[in-house]
């Protein structure tokens, strides 16, 4: 993967290098192994390089030999072998071995036909020069990520929204309605994002700039069926699982694993062992503190796959130390402090020598493996019967590992999820998690309470559902949610993308790969949630993959410390100074007396529960956010301009 | 001021209010909040608060709080707390759980309130 940036102007004034060379720069990060840019009048492409396929040929901005048309691209398309053999077959010549080739004459063969045929992960940008247009496109999940700004019939875009301020153009603002869905489901929801002016393109969108005007269209959509589980679906499973694996372990570059423990991360991990012609490298997290601590379990994974194993320890001060970091990195703020441990994560990868890892992330969505499912089915039955004693107590089953008071408040925790809405809200499985995020607007100043006064964040995602929605199971309409609220915005960016790609590494996504997706949309609910069991028939077939213990294994939600993290030894100097209340009252967006008191909590060791962990770290990650995005300038780096390409001057 | 062992209603009312506030109600000092609120339902305490509210009870009037006594109909409101906790204090009359004493705190505010945005 690599990052790209660029300017197209309405009006052939053309775009200085200047810009094009601050704009590269701001993501250097994810691409290290090479600069490139290309302008002419009316465009200007810039692009950082990370090389893993054809390490010599690949550079871009890449051009067709007429001239015609030109790329700059962040990803990898799986089956490009298959397409480059398609298009030879129908009279074009490959200069290169790289997929970025493979892109332009797809473009040139079929326009915009070509995604359907596309399997990957990518963000991309062709410059048709014959049309003076510009395709861009996002992938079926938003796996990667594109951002883009009009200014005037000027179009701005980039892999990350520094890129754009980093030209000088886009002016910096903050979104309330964008912080306000942070607030809500933990990141803004596409196309929003928290900076004003600045859209993300939706996951399965592309858009056409023409003439100063931006146009969009779906090319994928969500969709799923209901019907019985056929008697080959395991087998194909089986097929699919394989295939995706084993495309994804197209590299010219070693490919590692990232191993969490779970079922997901240790099958994907089985099936790259047995299949890479060298010994995989796989790498964990291990944190010091025992409740979020899987190391065990990775450790026995990585033996049964006969994995050269590395892990990343984690105590408190560490996720402290990077915060600052990951906040530069994930350009909004959180609600969670998990991004922290794999920013480290990825850093160690990329020290032994890794720069493409394979992750489980999907697999929870597509087959049920989250306990939101459950609860939602759970809830959903205890409210057929309300006044039913014994119907709530199946409360108590899903949350074990939040025992910590949750068993003595039985009766509170389990009438938490009764009174969280009514099963005809189409968001009834999510209402529990909006409603316990929103608990952090208690602490909105005043003016910025004003300011969001009247966005209603739950009502615009209600409008937004597709019109098969209503259509759909409760489990169906769940998975769906869980992916347009969290995983692409969330899971795939902020713990995702930009974690890894803070230290140019890949990370890819076997469960991601859209025959899988669709394979599991098409299963009934029962092969993926039987009882209280989740990802049934995942493990049916992990079973054939992994060890017993592990293939049976329940799952364990990845979370790491929060308010430990930065109220336990000695934290570093910016907690205090981003909590003090004059630092609150020039951020305008929390009411410092209402963060003193949560501080107090805090300090004290009485803010154990999950509301004010998110609380504090949403708190303190606006505070960094704003500290970096609007009192920071975008580093300048030092690069020169030579015919068309950057040249690093250090 | 009670003597350890002997609290009235009106006072375990008025100093679980207080410390209600100042642990869970510290971001919203000007919120309204009546004795007879609901605590839970309102979105005042989470079940992690719960304990939290519990410990306190125990800690601060002395009383040991069983897990199966830990239902809305004793800890739900603070008028509701007022009487389970005055009904449990060595000396004082025991008292049917969760029936409101007379006197002690009116409810100012509406039931499920306390979260809405202001307007």
């Amino acid at each position: 993967m690599c990052g790209f940036a660029g300017v197209a102007r309405r009006e052939p004034n053309g775009v200085v290098p200047a810009v094009l060379q601050r704009m590269a720069t701001a993501i250097r990060h994810r691409g290290p192994d090479g600069l490139g840019a290309m302008t002419d009048a009316q465009v200007g492409l810039a692009h950082a390089r990370l090389s893993i396929i054809d390490l010599e040929g690949g550079a871009q901005p890449m051009g067709n030999s007429e001239g015609t048309l030109a790329v700059v691209y962040n990803g990898e398309i799986f089956n490009f072998p298959d397409l480059k053999d398609e298009l030879a077959a129908r009279g074009y010549t490959f200069q290169t071995r790289s997929d970025t080739e493979v892109l332009l004459h797809a473009y040139a063969e079929w326009g915009e036909a070509m995604l359907d045929r596309l399997n990957g992960q990518f963000a991309f940008v062709i410059y048709d020069r014959r049309e003076k247009s510009l395709f861009l496109v996002r992938d079926r999940f938003g796996i990667l990520p594109l951002y883009y700004a009009e200014r005037g019939g000027d179009l701005y875009f980039g892999s990350e929204v520094k890129a754009l301020f980093a030209s000088g153009e886009v002016p910096r603002a903050l979104d309330p309605a964008g912080l306000d869905e942070v607030f809500t489901f933990w990141a803004a929801r596409p196309p929003r994002t928290p900076f004003q002016g600045v859209s993300a393109l939706e996951p399965g969108c592309c858009a056409r700039w023409q003439s100063g005007r931006l146009t969009f269209r779906r090319w994928y959509t969500l969709a799923f069926a209901a019907g019985a589980e056929a008697p080959g679906a395991l087998q194909q499973l089986v097929d699919l699982m394989d295939s995706s694996v084993r495309r994804r372990l197209l590299a010219d570059v070693p490919v590692g694993g990232y191993l969490s423990g779970g079922l997901d991360s240790s099958a994907v991990c089985a099936l790259a062992a047995r299949d890479s012609s060298a010994e995989l490298r796989t790498f964990s997290v291990a944190f010091a503190d025992p409740q979020f601590d899987e190391s065990a379990h990775q450790q026995a994974v990585a033996e049964a796959v006969r994995s050269r194993h590395a892990v990343q320890h984690i105590g408190p001060a560490d996720i402290a130390r990077v915060f600052p970091e990951v906040i530069r990195h994930t350009e909004t703020p959180l609600v969670r402090t998990a991004p922290a441990p794999l920013y480290l994560l990825s850093q160690l990868a990329r020290q032994r020598g890794i720069k493409v890892v394979l992750s489980g992330e999907g697999a929870d969505e597509l087959f049920y493996g989250y306990d939101l499912f459950k609860e939602a089915v759970v809830r959903e039955f205890c409210l057929r019967q309300p006044d039913s004693p014994t119907r709530p107590r199946l409360f108590d089953r899903l949350y074990p590992y939040l025992a910590r008071g949750g068993a003595r408040a039985g009766d509170f925790w389990r009438r938490f999820f009764l009174n969280a809405g009514s099963t005809s809200d189409p968001l009834f499985s999510h209402l529990p998690r909006f409603g316990l995020t929103s608990w952090i607007k208690e602490f909105y100043s005043a003016e910025f309470r004003a300011a969001v006064n009247g966005f209603d964040g739950l009502g615009e995602l209600r409008d937004a559902l597709p019109p098969a929605f209503s259509g759909w199971s409760t489990l169906q309409r769940a998975a769906y949610l869980e992916m347009v609220t969290l995983l692409s915005p969330y899971l795939l960016s902020s713990q995702g993308d930009r974690m890894a790609m803070a230290h140019g590494v890949e990370a890819r996504v076997p469960y991601l790969d859209h025959r899988v997706f669709e394979f599991a949309a098409a299963l009934p609910d029962r092969s993926k949630l039987r009882g209280l069991r989740e990802k049934e028939i995942l493990r049916r077939w992990a079973a054939n993959v992994l060890p017993a213990s592990a293939a049976q294994r329940v799952k364990q939600p990845y979370r790491a410390p929060d308010v430990p993290a930065f109220f336990e030894g000695e934290p570093p100097p910016y907690v205090a100074e981003l909590l003090d209340e004059s630092a609150l009252k020039r951020g305008g967006i929390f009411d410092p007396a209402a963060a003193r008191g949560l501080v107090r909590r805090c300090r004290t060791g009485q803010a154990t529960g999950v509301r004010e962990g998110q609380a504090l770290v949403a708190i303190l990650s606006t505070q960094l956010w704003q500290r970096e995005f609007f009192e920071t300038p975008v580093e300048s780096g030092a690069l020169r301009y030579e015919s068309g390409r950057f040249v690093l001057a250090n | 001021m009670s003597q350890a062992g002997s609290y009235s209603p009106t006072e375990i009312v008025d100093r679980t209010r207080t410390w209600v506030r100042e642990n869970f109600l510290y971001m919203r000092p000007d919120w309204k909040f009546g004795d007879d609120d609901p605590l839970l339902g309102s979105g005042v305490i989470d079940s992690i608060g719960v304990i939290e509210l519990v410990e306190f009870l125990q800690s601060a009037f002395h009383v040991k709080v069983a897990d199966d006594e830990i239902v809305e109909q004793n800890l739900g409101t603070l008028n509701a707390i007022g009487c389970f906790v005055n009904g449990k204090v060595p000396g004082n009359g025991t008292m049917p759980a969760g029936v409101p004493v007379d006197g002690v705190g009116k409810n100012t505010a509406g039931a499920g309130m306390l979260l809405r945005p202001r307007a």
